[in-house]
């Protein structure tokens, strides 16, 4: 009976059976394109949080365990690979004979390190001169000292003889904070600034420094563990980081005492995760939308054989099939379509994963390989069964023939419109935004240390009722307009339709339910298009001002601390060809009170031109408004929101910080005076920090020296202004330009292959938004059908009939453009103002892709146009056969 | 126009549907004329071709074999809703448009300004004494008053042929009776031909001819001897 049922499905409606089995498996596409991309980005960001690890655990030996026992226990514990101790010892001071002259340095740390530990630990070491083994030393300590690899440097030591070792070679310390952390400190306590000077001396020298100390001062020499741990971390980050934190729990339970864990891997797998349930939440707001609408229209589709099913029930009833039975049947269609719909699906999105991420997975994990297409399949069944098996159940039971008319409405208003349905989630939803997008709310919160992560779901009722409502009143108001104003329309439709057209309007105001469920179709898809575009390239905008405010700018050049490098060098970058513009930037450290804080001297007329500063950065002014202020006010400054809580400061008043004086290396009081409030500046640490005019910090510190030149290229050939710059320079400064800071700096989501992403979304809004241009002919075809053949047999023309529908294809296109415009506008300002956490900095304006949402609206309008078309065509055929089926 | 033109006539005409192993001849061989001012009554088993036959006096079927002529309507009929009128055998009104509307539809597909169709409309559902249907939509119409408004529809635009296709099929006695006496005053009052199909034999006996079909062939063709205006020929 099944088998015989499908095969007849099969030979007479295979339109309709291909439509439906179109809706499931664009949904099911869509869900495991967009799920293994997610999988795939959260394995990449584990993966990337642990290989930007140097040392995943440092452990603090106690000062009265055996260093050997610690490395044993430390060593046997699952998942350590290796384990080697280093030697702390504080130095008074370095000093150095060159060129018969004496430099003396402040404190620093000694490093004993064995001589395997920079093959161990492969990005602790950066190697700039020299030997690779015997005495290093710190790049800056080493221009401190003005040393190069072959001279001698003294090691000042408390309480007892200097050591004096050869230096080797010279090296840089990518990640000093972490190598030079206070193991064991509360998470809340302010991180300890790196020493500025460094020395790694080999066991040896180290053994015989903490013999001479030790027994003097035993507090100024410690041991540590480096461990290294196996990277075989589960994909997902918030996983690896329960397990990574549960192992250092484990052995520091273990060392009883003996030892204390800096979990450096944890620490960097906990930023990864929030970064993690962000790509979450983007998949949830992004990509559900479109898999919900994509289900919709498949049973509009599905539907749209309503008809032609009631008919086939009631033949089936007078045969005395029983309930059960119709739902047997039906559930058989609904697997059919299901299992094709989703097979191909499937199919799809390996091909867009081979096509747009290169490999048919998305680069997933096994098991998220599985885990996602299985998911994605179980929605596709769902929604056939939705499409299918639902609406055959319900016709069975509710026996009212009559109700396959309802198409033509003299109907009572639906329930929804009667209590006003719309405009209550509408209400619901801005509620919703405005409580979302209040300061201090934070869609994702994954706090520091903490295991678990709570996101706020109810965000998502913002964007999703805003869905629901927006969706719901497009159709009130374009029932209203169908209904209300027959002279309106009747204008509207009499360029395609002649001097039919008052017959055309009154027709689709009697239609109008029919209607109004294929603009408020047409609009959700066009909506969905509009605001994934809006908010893929807002986001992308956004990444590019992420990346230029952690470099800086196109190209930055970075001298070495304690440099004096002049602005006037500014000059000789600008000559290198390619450079548009040069800004020097100073950078000094500024007491104010305790409390130790970056300080930035710009030259408030001219930064713009090199770097982008955004509104977002600043509070109590733009951008704009704040550097002329700095500009026409020489003590003028700019601090962070949190000092100006932490000081009680008003502006206009003036504060006191404390800076070093160039000559007599003393700490001196310059007075400033607060006009306004930097959250985030080119190059500044993402805490607290101080915005200041270059010249008046320069006149108060008789000290000009410039940190950083911010080199404007224009954003063209970054890589190539950066080579001929670190050519001129040398090595003494850093070059760095901002495709460097685009891979590794930044959050991990920005890493992720978004534009990958966004490819796969908008290709499939452009599916959507054409199948719901098409498709929504599908609807009324039973009915259009019949009316054509009437038309026809009473004399109607080609092209009158064409008219027709066009009228109504016109209708569909204008009304379903203008509420999808409008909806995706809405809709991607509430994305991006629900996602503020995932920009950085958040966005001021929108980005939008014209050229893409051009693409779109011509694809969805032809779409529209080409199943007019071809509903007239096809209507027109057999009409006397047609009207005899009736 | 001579007296004698014919409003339509068929020389030898025959219809097919399909081609080779699945044709169906469904006329065959028909040689007939309906002359202004005729009754017929077309009556046949059924499947014995009436509708095809009638659907090519409307000119909506093409007669695949023999000739066809409209000689006195001036050609071919089809868009001239003014030349032959037609109701078919089932609900012929478009659902969304109410029963004004639908009897103003040819006229206005014809050309007419849609205000004037729509009084035209009116005034043929008068005289039908249809008014209290003017405004009902299709669905909230009976099969009879269905027919009636399709007969109105015929009426409005006055054509001088009118072709009923079992008209009176899905209704019960009384009503298809009253269909009947409609269409027979319709075309009274245009001064029309007027060419109906039928399995029912009273209904046949009111009209002056009474065409059989069998198989697709016109088998017989007699005329009440009181009608004066019987001029069919072999
Ligand atoms: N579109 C078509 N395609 C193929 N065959 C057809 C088609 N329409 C009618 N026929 C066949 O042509 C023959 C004549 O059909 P027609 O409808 O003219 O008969 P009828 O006398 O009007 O029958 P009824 O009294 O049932 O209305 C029948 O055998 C029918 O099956
Ligand atoms: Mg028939």
């Amino acid at each position: 009976m099944i088998s015989i049922w499908l095969r007849g499905l099969i030979t007479r409606r295979p339109g309709a059976l291909i439509a439906t089995v179109a809706g499931v498996t664009i949904a099911v596409a869509l869900l495991a394109s967009l799920g293994s991309f997610l999988a795939s980005a959260q394995a990449s960001m584990t993966v990337r949080a642990a290989s930007g690890v140097a040392v995943d655990w440092q452990v603090q030996v106690a000062a009265d365990a055996k260093i050997a026992a610690v490395q044993s226990t430390v060593k046997s514990a699952p998942g350590v690979t290796a384990a080697l101790p280093v030697g702390f010892a504080q130095t008074s001071g370095l000093s150095a004979t060159t060129q018969g002259t004496t430099q003396n340095t402040g404190s620093g740390v000694v490093l004993g390190i064995p001589s395997n530990y920079a093959a161990t630990f492969p990005g602790q070491i950066r190697f700039l001169t020299g030997a690779r083994d015997g005495v290093l030393i710190a790049q800056q300590t080493a221009s401190n000292l003005h040393v190069a690899p072959g001279d001698v440097v003294a090691i000042r030591l408390t309480g007892t003889k200097p050591v004096t070792v050869t230096v080797a070679g010279v090296v840089d310390l990518p990640q000093a904070n972490s190598l030079f952390q206070t193991v064991g400190a509360p998470v809340s306590a302010q991180p300890t600034a790196p020493p500025d000077n460094v020395l790694l001396v080999p066991e040896s020298v180290f053994a015989k420094i903490s013999a001479a100390v030790t027994p003097v001062h035993p507090e100024l020499v410690s041991h540590q563990l480096h461990v290294a741990r196996s990277h075989a971390l589960p994909s997902d980050p918030a996983v690896s980081y329960v397990s990574v934190t549960e192992a250092a729990h484990n052995l520091e339970a273990k060392l009883a005492g003996a030892g204390r864990i800096g979990d450096n891997l944890g620490a960097s797998l906990d930023a990864a995760r929030g970064d993690s349930s962000y790509a979450t939440v983007l998949f949830l707001f992004l990509g559900l939308p479109g898999a919900v609408l994509a289900g919709i229209l498949t049973v509009a589709v599905a539907n749209s054989g309503a008809d032609r099913r009631r008919r086939e029930q009631a033949l089936l009833r007078t045969r005395g099939a029983s309930p059960r039975l119709v739902a047997r049947l039906a559930t058989a269609e609904a697997l059919l379509v299901g299992v094709i719909g989703g097979a191909i699906g499937l199919g799809l999105s390996a091909i867009v994963g081979a096509v747009v991420f290169g490999s048919a997975s998305f680069g997933a994990s096994p098991l998220s390989a599985i885990l996602w297409p299985v998911g994605a399949f179980i929605a596709g069944l769902a929604i056939a069964v939705l499409a299918v098996v639902l609406p055959a159940v319900r016709d069975f039971r509710s026996i009212i023939v009559s109700d396959a008319r309802a198409q033509i409405s003299r109907r009572r208003k639906p329930l929804w419109m009667t209590i006003y349905l719309d405009y209550l989630l509408l209400a619901v939803a801005s509620i919703v935004l405005v409580i979302t997008t209040q300061a201090g709310y934070s869609l994702v919160l994954a706090p520091e240390g903490v295991a678990s992560i709570q996101v706020n779901y109810w965000a998502f009722f913002g964007p999703g009722l805003l869905w629901i409502g927006a969706g719901l009143l497009t159709w009130r108001l374009s029932n209203f307009a169908l209904s209300r104003a027959p002279r309106a329309l009747t204008r509207f439709v009499r360029p395609v339709t002649g001097n039919l057209a008052p017959i055309a309007a009154a027709s689709m105001s009697r239609q109008r339910s029919l209607l109004s469920r294929a603009i408020v179709m047409f609009a959700l898809a066009l909506a969905f298009a509009g605001s994934t575009a809006i908010f893929n390239s807002t986001y992308q905008q956004q990444a590019e001002v992420d990346a230029r405010l952690t470099n800086g700018a196109d190209v930055t050049v970075t001298e070495p601390p304690g440099s004096a490098v002049p602005p006037s060098a500014a000059s000789s970058i600008a000559g290198v060809a390619g450079v548009k513009s040069v800004e020097p930037l100073q950078h000094r450290y500024a007491y104010v009170g305790s409390d130790l804080q970056d300080l930035f001297g710009v030259r408030a007329s001219s930064i713009a031109a090199a770097t982008s500063l955004q509104d977002a950065y600043f509070q109590q002014g733009t951008a704009a408004q704040l550097m002329a202020k700095l500009a026409a006010q020489p003590d003028a400054i700019l601090v962070s929101a949190e000092t100006v809580k932490d000081f009680q400061l008003h502006s206009g008043e003036t504060i006191n910080l404390r800076l070093q004086n160039s000559v007599t290396k003393k700490l001196v009081a310059v007075p400033f005076r607060y006009v306004g409030v930097a959250n985030e500046f080119p190059t500044a640490p993402k805490d607290s920090f101080f915005i200041a005019n270059a010249d008046y910090v320069a006149k108060m510190t008789g000290d000009a020296s410039v940190g950083a030149f911010l080199v404007n290229t224009g954003g063209q050939s970054t890589d190539s202004v950066a080579a001929s710059l670190k050519q001129k320079l040398g090595t003494t400064a850093s070059v760095v330009p901002i495709g460097a800071a685009r891979s590794s700096v930044g959050s991990s989501l920005t890493s992720v292959d978004l534009a990958g992403l966004t490819r796969v979304e908008l290709a499939f809004a452009l599916l959507l938004a054409a199948a719901a241009g098409g498709l929504v002919f599908a609807l009324g075809l039973a009915e259009r059908r019949r009316t054509f053949a009437i038309a026809s047999v009473l004399g109607a023309s080609r092209r009158q009939l064409r008219g027709l529908v066009l009228a109504e294809a016109a209708a569909i296109a204008v009304g379903g453009a203008i509420a999808g415009v409008l909806l995706g506008v809405v809709l991607s300002q509430m994305l991006v103002a629900v996602l503020t956490g995932v920009f950085d900095p958040p966005p001021t304006i929108l980005t939008v892709p014209v050229g893409y949402l051009l693409v779109t609206a011509v694809i969805a309008l032809a779409a529209i146009a080409g199943a007019a078309l071809l509903s007239a065509r096809e209507s027109r055929r057999p009409a006397i056969e047609t009207l005899r089926d009736i | 126009m001579s007296e004698t033109a014919a409003l339509f006539s068929a020389k030898a005409a025959g219809h097919t549907y399909g081609a080779d192993d699945t044709a169906v001849v469904a006329v065959r061989d028909v040689t007939c004329s309906v002359m202004s001012g005729s009754r017929i009554a077309l009556t046949g088993p059924s499947g014995s071709g009436k509708s095809t036959l009638l659907h090519m006096m409307a000119g909506l079927e093409q007669a695949t074999r023999g000739s066809v002529s409209w000689d006195a309507l001036g050609g071919h009929p089809a868009g001239r809703p003014d030349q032959v009128g037609v109701i078919f055998q089932g609900i012929s009104l478009i659902p969304s448009l109410d029963a004004v509307q639908n009897v103003a539809l040819p006229l206005v597909i014809d050309g007419m300004p849609y205000e004037e169709a729509q009084e035209r409309a009116r005034d043929a559902i008068g005289r039908l004494g249809l008014d209290a249907l003017a405004a009902k939509l299709p669905d909230e119409l009976s099969g009879g008053q269905s027919q009636r408004i399709a007969v109105a529809r015929v009426l409005a635009a006055g054509p001088k042929l009118i072709l009923a296709d079992e008209p009176t099929g899905q209704l019960d006695r009384a009503a298809g009776i009253h269909v009947i006496d409609v269409l027979i005053e319709t075309a009274d009052q245009l001064d029309a031909a007027l060419v109906v199909s039928t399995h029912d034999r009273t209904i046949a006996a009111r009209f002056a001819s009474r065409w059989t079909m069998h198989d697709g062939a016109l088998t017989s063709m007699t005329a009440s001897n009181e009608d004066p205006i019987d001029r069919t020929t072999e």
